[in-house]
C-alpha cells in the first residue's frame, strides 16, 4: 500500500511537471501582452514598452521558464503582474470560496443523489423513478446560468429571501455564510444530483438482480438492510468513482456558478487571469489543480479499500 | 450509538441559534448601511497606479485617493484645487504654484512642494501634454515647502489646462517617494492626500474595494463644479463590488444590495426605467467617440484613396445602430475634435458626413489599384459591441469586392496584435475598432489617437508632415478663437489623407438607486465627492 501511494505522488508531481511546461509555453506562444492590458487602450507603444520592460517580459523564454521554476521550487509561486501582490496570497483569499460551494455542493449532492438513485432502483418504473427520469433531463440539459438566473428572480429579487450575489466567510457567522451558499449550491448541484443519481440507481439495479440478495430476502431481511446494508454497499465502487470525479469537475468547473452568484473564488481568479494575461496567476493555478486531480483520484482509489475489501494494491 | 430526543432537541437548539448570528448585528449594519454606497464600476480595479495605465477604472481610484493640483469645473475650465496662488512672470515663461493650507498625506505627513514636483515628473513621463511640458521645461523645482516653480525655455499657454487635463493618466499627486519610482513602475502604497482613503485591510482583489472617508480632509470653501470646488464627502464608506455578470449586478442594483451599476447593457434599459426604484443616469455627457484604425503601412491603406474609400463605406448611423441599439444614446460625428467640444468644427465634411455610398467606396477602391489583398480586421470578440461593429464592417467590405477576413480574438490578442507593422501575411492586420473620450478628442496634445506623426503614431502610424506642423503649433495658441481656427485647418488636412474613420458617438448611462443621489457627472471620472444616500 505504502508503495503505492508513493508512486502515485510520484507521477502527480509529473503531471504537475508536464502540466507546468505545457501552460508556460501555451501562455507565451498565445497572442496577449500583459503589459498592453496594464497600459490600457488608449495607451501608447512607448508606455507599453517601458512596463514589458520592467516587468522583464523583454527576457528570453528560456530564462523566464528557468526563473519560473526555480522560484517554484522555492515555493515563491510570484507575484501577480497586476496586483502586484504575492499569488500565494491571492490564492489563499480565493480557495475558501471555492471549498465551501464545492464541498457544500458535493455533501446536498451526494446526499440526494445516492437516495434518490436508491429509492428509483428500489421501485424500478415506480413514481420517484419517473420523477428521476425527468429530473435528470433537466439536470443534464438545463446550463447552470439558467438554474442561477431563475433562482436569483424568484428568491432574491421576487421574494428577498435570499441575497442575490456574493459571499461571507464562514469566519463572518455560519448564518451568513450558508445562506450566500443556498442558491449556488442549488444551482451548482442540480446537474451533479442527476448524474450521481443516475449511476446509482444503475449501480444498485446491477446488485440487486444478485443471487446474493435473493438470498437476503429469503431470509426475511428488511427492505431497508437488503438496501443500505447489502446492496448499497456492493454498488459502492462505481458510485464512489463518480463522486471523485464530480468533485475534481467541480472545481475546475465551477467558474461559472462563480460568475453567476459573484462568488470570488478559483474559477473566477483563473478566468479574470487568463482574460489579462496574468501569468504567474495562470501557472500557478493550472500546476495545483493538476495535483490536486491527482490527489482526489488517489484518494478515491483508497477509498475503494474500504468498502470492497477484495481491492488491495 | 443511540441517539435520545434530549440530544436531539440540543442539537436543534445549537443550528438554531448558529444559523440566528446573522439577525443579532443587523441593527447596527442597516445604520452602516445608510452610510456606505455601493458601486459596481466598469470593470475591476486591477492597477492602482493612476499613471501606470490609462484605464478609467484606476483613474477613478486615483480621484478617490490622490488630489490635483487643478481641476477642471462644469465648463471644463481649469480651477486650482490643491494650489492656493499661483502666477506666471510677464515673459510668460515661469509659472510659481503656492499650495493650500490643510493639505495632509493619509500616513499623516504634510504633503510639500517637493511631492508635486516629484508627481509632474513622473506624469511627464507617460501622458502626452505631460510630456510636451517637460519637453518646454528648463527647470521644475521647490522654492519651500509650499512653493515651487515651472521654469520652460518658451512660453505654453496651455499649461494650466494641461496640469488639470482629464485624459488618463492624470496629474495625481503622490508622496516623493512614490513619484521617483519610474513611470513604468507599478506604485502600489495607495497613499494619497485626496478625500478617500484607501482601506487596505479590506482590500479583496477580484472581489471588493473599499475607501473610508479621509475626515482630515479639509476642501476648499467654494461649491462643487465639476471635479473643481470643494470636494465633501457625504458617506462614510464607498465599497466597489466586482461583479463581473452584467445580470447579476442588475439584479443586485434591484434588489438593492448595490446603490449604482456602471454599464448597465441597453438591453436592460428598460428594466430600470420600469423600477419605480431605479434610474438611468448620464454622467458622461461628452461620451465616447467610436474609432476605425487603418494600417497606413501596408496594402491597401497605404494608399490614401483606399482609406477615403472608408470615409465614403461606412454609414455612421448602421454601425451606432449594431453598437448600441437605443437611439437616444447614439449620435453620428463627423469633426476629429469629437462632437460638441470647444474646437469641434464641419471643416471638409461635406462629402463625409452623408457616408454608406458603397458604390463610390468600390470606385476608390479601384482607383487605389486593389487587387485582392487581405484585409484582416482584428475582431475583439470580448467586447460585444466592437465585435458586432467589426462583423458589419467585414459584411459592407465584402459587398464591394474587398476580400475581407475576421480575424477573432479577445481584447489582449488585440492590444499585441495592433502593434505589429508587419504585412497582413506576417501577422500584421488591416483594421481594428476602438473607442476614444470625446472630451479627450478636443485636445490633440492630450490624446494619441490625433498623431500623424509616422513610426511614432499612434497604432495605424498615419503621417502627414503639415499637419503635424500645425499640430505643434496647438500649444502656441493662447485664445479660444485662434485655437478654432488652428482646428479647422488641421481637420481640412486630416479628412484628406484620412488618419483614421468615425463610426459615431454614444453616451452610456448609469443606473443608480434612486436613493443615492448627488453624482457628478464629466467625462473620463465618475468622483465619489458630493454624493449621498438619502433614506427611502
Amino acid at each position: 500500500m505504502g508503495a503505492y501511494i508513493l508512486g502515485r505522488m510520484g507521477s502527480a508531481i509529473v503531471v504537475m511537471v508536464m502540466v507546468g511546461i505545457f501552460v508556460f509555453l501555451l501562455l507565451r506562444l498565445a497572442p496577449g501582452d500583459p503589459a498592453a492590458m496594464i497600459a490600457g487602450r488608449s495607451a501608447t507603444e512607448e508606455m507599453i514598452a517601458g512596463i514589458r520592460e520592467q516587468l522583464g517580459l523583454n527576457d528570453p523564454l528560456p530564462v523566464q521558464f528557468i526563473q519560473w521554476v526555480r522560484a517554484m521550487l522555492g515555493g515563491d509561486f510570484g507575484t501577480s503582474i497586476f496586483a502586484g501582490r504575492p499569488v500565494l496570497e491571492l490564492l489563499s483569499q480565493r480557495l475558501e470560496p471555492t471549498l465551501s460551494l464545492t464541498i457544500l455542493t458535493t455533501i446536498v449532492a451526494v446526499t440526494v443523489g445516492v437516495s434518490f438513485g436508491v429509492l428509483a432502483a428500489w421501485q424500478t418504473g415506480g413514481f420517484v423513478d419517473r420523477l428521476l427520469a425527468v429530473f435528470s433531463a433537466l439536470g443534464y440539459s438545463v446550463p447552470v446560468f439558467v438554474i442561477g438566473y431563475f433562482l436569483i428572480y424568484f428568491f432574491a429579487i421576487r421574494t428577498h429571501w435570499l441575497p442575490v450575489q456574493g459571499y461571507k466567510p464562514i469566519g463572518s457567522g455560519l448564518g451568513l455564510w450558508f445562506v450566500h451558499l443556498i442558491l449556488p449550491t442549488v444551482a451548482l448541484g442540480l446537474g451533479f444530483i442527476a448524474f450521481i443519481a443516475r449511476v446509482t440507481r444503475a449501480s444498485m439495479l446491477e446488485v440487486l438482480s444478485e443471487d446474493y440478495m435473493r438470498t437476503a430476502a429469503a431470509k426475511g431481511a428488511s427492505s431497508y438492510a437488503m438496501l443500505v446494508h447489502h446492496a448499497l454497499k456492493n454498488a459502492g465502487v462505481p458510485i464512489l468513482t463518480v463522486i471523485g470525479i464530480s468533485f475534481a469537475y467541480m472545481i475546475g468547473g465551477v467558474v461559472l456558478t462563480e460568475t453567476v452568484f459573484n462568488i470570488p473564488g478559483i474559477g473566477r481568479l483563473v478566468v479574470d487571469a487568463i482574460n489579462n494575461r496574468d501569468y504567474p496567476i495562470i501557472q500557478s493555478v493550472l500546476v495545483l489543480t493538476s495535483g490536486l486531480y491527482v490527489l482526489i483520484n488517489l484518494t478515491v482509489d483508497l477509498a475503494y479499500t474500504l468498502i470492497d475489501p477484495r481491492i488491495r494494491y | 450509538m443511540t441517539i435520545s430526543r434530549r440530544d436531539l432537541f440540543k442539537a436543534g437548539f445549537a443550528v438554531g441559534a448558529a444559523l440566528s448570528i446573522p439577525s443579532i448585528p443587523r441593527a447596527q449594519t442597516a445604520t452602516a448601511a445608510a452610510r456606505t454606497a455601493r458601486m459596481v464600476k466598469s470593470s475591476d480595479l486591477r492597477v492602482f497606479d493612476p499613471i501606470l495605465t490609462a484605464t478609467n477604472i484606476t483613474a477613478d481610484h486615483g480621484a478617490a485617493i490622490y488630489d490635483t493640483l487643478f481641476s477642471l469645473d462644469s465648463k471644463f475650465m481649469p480651477q486650482p484645487q490643491m494650489v492656493s496662488n499661483w502666477s506666471v512672470s510677464n515673459d510668460k515663461k515661469a509659472y510659481t504654484f503656492e499650495l493650500r493650507e490643510g493639505l495632509g498625506w493619509h500616513d499623516g505627513t504634510p504633503v510639500t512642494a517637493a511631492d508635486c514636483v516629484a508627481s509632474i515628473r513622473r506624469w511627464g513621463q507617460v501622458h502626452p501634454g505631460g510630456q510636451l511640458i517637460m519637453a518646454l521645461a528648463s527647470d521644475i523645482s521647490e522654492r519651500d515647502d509650499k512653493t515651487f516653480t515651472i521654469s520652460l525655455k518658451e512660453p505654453l499657454g496651455l499649461l494650466i489646462d494641461l496640469l488639470a487635463d482629464l485624459t488618463p493618466p492624470c496629474l495625481f499627486m503622490m508622496r516623493e517617494k512614490d513619484a521617483n519610482r519610474p513611470a513604468t513602475e507599478q506604485v502600489t502604497a495607495n497613499i494619497g492626500s485626496g478625500p478617500f482613503k484607501f482601506n487596505e485591510a479590506l482590500l479583496k482583489p477580484g472581489a471588493s474595494i473599499t475607501f473610508d472617508r479621509n475626515e482630515k480632509y479639509v476642501p476648499r470653501k467654494e461649491p462643487s463644479d465639476g471635479l473643481a470646488g470643494g470636494k465633501v464627502v457625504h458617506v462614510d464608506r464607498v465599497i466597489w463590488d466586482v461583479i463581473p455578470d452584467q445580470q447579476t449586478a442588475m439584479a443586485a442594483l434591484q434588489a438593492g444590495e448595490v446603490d449604482y451599476f456602471e454599464t448597465p447593457p441597453v438591453e436592460l434599459y428598460s428594466s430600470v426605467e420600469s423600477d419605480p426604484d431605479l434610474g438611468l443616469q448620464v454622467l458622461d455627457k461628452p461620451g465616447w467617440d467610436v474609432v476605425l484604425r487603418m494600417n497606413c503601412l501596408q496594402p491597401p491603406f497605404n494608399n490614401v484613396k483606399a482609406r477615403q474609400a472608408m470615409l465614403h463605406l461606412i454609414d455612421q448611423e448602421a454601425f451606432m445602430r449594431v453598437m448600441y441599439a437605443d437611439p437616444k444614446y447614439i449620435n453620428t460625428v463627423t469633426s476629429i475634435f469629437g462632437k460638441d467640444t470647444p474646437v469641434s468644427n464641419d471643416e471638409n465634411t461635406g462629402w463625409y458626413k452623408k457616408g454608406g455610398d458603397p458604390e463610390k467606396a468600390r470606385q476608390l477602391f479601384k482607383e487605389a489599384a486593389y487587387a485582392g489583398e487581405k484585409v484582416v480586421i482584428l475582431d475583439p470578440t470580448d467586447w460585444r459591441e466592437a465585435d458586432n461593429a467589426s462583423q458589419l464592417l467585414a459584411a459592407a467590405l465584402r459587398k464591394i469586392g474587398v476580400n475581407a477576413e475576421l480575424a477573432p480574438m479577445d481584447w489582449g490578442g488585440v492590444s499585441t496584435r495592433r502593434a505589429k507593422k508587419d504585412s497582413v501575411e506576417n501577422g500584421g492586420w488591416s483594421l481594428f475598432i476602438t473607442s476614444e473620450s470625446n472630451y479627450s478628442l478636443g485636445n490633440p496634445l492630450a490624446t494619441p489617437l490625433l498623431l500623424a506623426n509616422g513610426d511614432d503614431a499612434w497604432y495605424g502610424w498615419p503621417k502627414n508632415d503639415e499637419y503635424e506642423a500645425l499640430r505643434a503649433d496647438w500649444a502656441n495658441v493662447s485664445t479660444l478663437q485662434e485655437r478654432k481656427e488652428l482646428a479647422r485647418r488641421m481637420q481640412s488636412i486630416w479628412w484628406d489623407f484620412v488618419g483614421d474613420v468615425r463610426l459615431g458617438k454614444y453616451v452610456s448611462p448609469i443606473a443608480h438607486r434612486k436613493t443615492l443621489t448627488g453624482l457628478i457627472g464629466m467625462p473620463q471620472i465618475v468622483p465619489m465627492w458630493n454624493m449621498q444616500k438619502v433614506t427611502a
